[in-house]
């Protein structure tokens, strides 16, 4: 198939290997974050750390939409869910996060009326076909998802459908990095950035990483030798002494994203003064609400929401693995008390997840296998 | 995914995945979207063309 054959070729990826093997310091240790939790999945489905030396470490970020809600927001969509005439819609990733008294899937089974959709355009139908039920979109997702929000807003709003409105929980990729680069707790070498969301937002708001922190960047795909080439490109520039965003994504992205998605963006959104990042607390114009304009779409609005603040459980660690602080291994309960089936953080939830990632594809220990 | 078929006037196309499975995707971020096209969509929004026709 097109576009991914080609990307998956194995020969290839031995030489990239190959190639990352011969620029590498024997005896320097290289740290490398992959922002995006599509990238981790990328990761261990296709078992790229085994095709790197030992020396170069990959740190998983925070960029997983699901893993950063916290639990709060779990609660008040949970609040909002119980009005009798709510219909709450969410993606199928979101039903098994847990809350501080349970998930979506748990309110749904105690009698919420609580659906699954593949897009926010499926909840709008849903709100065309139910005119005497409220229907709320709990929507999530960085930079990549909210356009469809916002498209589905104004949609919402062309056609006068007044029981549809949206619960924001739409974040922005870079306050968290710059968070990151601020914490005295990582050393970081360079970033391998997050290809879906830099279709929407560009490569060149990340920047700010080479000229002010001097770390390099490679905007990267997702088929294992797009991911391969970006740890190369990122390494290339360590040993010529540069630091740049490079775009190794050119078939998606462009250097300057998609123009009509941000200006889509900024009319139908503004910035939150503060958001709460689950395992990484608040973090200032870091995430998205609808902008004055479009508050009769707010659900946030129309129903009182709780503003429910919950602390993580105390055995989670979820916060340290966004950081890439710890590797998921590192928690006590990965695999024994937290599962998949038993999530106890969202790590563990959805499928790009880190804890999820290394369960699912056995990396259980730290044991690595390297070529 | 690759498109199908498409309603101009409603902005939205019907686009078939690697699976096969059809789903109505709104493409008002790509322009002159035809039937044929390749696109990345997420959460049923077109971000951009793979390949034209
Ligand atoms: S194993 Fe579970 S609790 Fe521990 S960090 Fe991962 S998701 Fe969080």
């Amino acid at each position: 198939m097109k576009f991914v054959d080609e990307f998956r070729d194995a020969a290839l990826g031995e030489k990239l290997s190959a190639e990352i093997a011969s620029i590498v310091e024997p005896g320097r240790h290289y740290k490398i974050m992959e922002v995006c939790g599509g990238h981790t999945h990328t990761i261990y489905r296709y078992g790229i750390d085994d095709l790197l030396p030992a020396n170069v470490e990959l740190v998983h970020g925070p960029g997983c939409p699901v893993c950063v809600i916290p639990m709060g927001r779990v609660d008040d969509g949970v609040a909002i869910a119980r009005h009798a005439d709510v219909i709450l819609t969410c993606f199928g990733d979101m039903m098994r996060v847990p809350g501080g008294n349970g998930s979506f899937l748990d309110a749904k089974a105690a009698g919420a009326d609580i659906r699954m959709v593949y897009s926010p355009l499926d909840a709008l139908r849903i709100a065309r076909e139910h005119p005497d039920r409220q229907v709320v979109f709990f929507a999530i997702g960085f930079e990549t998802t909210a356009p469809s929000t916002a498209l589905t807003v104004l949609r919402a709003r062309a056609e006068g459908i007044r029981n549809f409105t949206v619960m924001c929980n739409h974040v922005t990729i870079l306050p968290p990095l710059r968070a990151l680069l601020e914490s005295p707790d990582l050393r970081l070498d360079g970033f391998i950035g997050p290809g879906h969301v830099c279709t929407v937002v560009g490569a060149r708001p990340f920047e700010f990483i080479a000229t002010q922190y001097h770390k390099p960047v490679a905007v990267s795909g997702f088929e294992p030798l797009d991911f391969l080439q970006s740890v190369y490109m990122v390494l290339k520039q360590l040993a010529d002494g540069r630091c740049e965003v490079e775009n190794q994504y050119t078939r998606v992205v462009p250097y300057d994203g998609n123009l009509q998605a941000l200006k889509l963006l900024s009319q139908v959104f503004e910035l939150r003064p503060h958001f709460e990042w689950r395992g990484l607390g608040f973090i200032s114009q870091s995430a998205l609400q609808l902008a004055p304009e479009f508050r009769e779409y707010d659900a946030e609005i129309r129903f009182a929401v709780p503003g429910i603040r919950v602390a993580d459980p105390k055995a989670c660690q979820c916060g340290e693995v966004l950081k890439g602080v710890i590797k998921p291994w590192e928690c006590k309960v990965f695999g024994t008390a937290c599962t998949p089936e038993h999530p106890i953080g969202t790590c563990m939830v959805s499928s790009e997840g880190a804890c999820a990632a290394y369960y699912n594809f056995g990396r259980v220990a730290r044991e690595r296998v390297v070529v | 995914m690759r498109v199908t078929s498409v309603d101009d006037t409603c902005g939205i196309a019907v686009c078939v995945g690697e699976r096969g499975s059809a789903i109505e995707v709104m493409i008002a971020l790509v322009s002159a979207v035809r039937i044929g096209d390749v696109l990345l969509v997420h959460a049923g929004t077109a971000l951009t063309r793979l390949a034209p026709a």
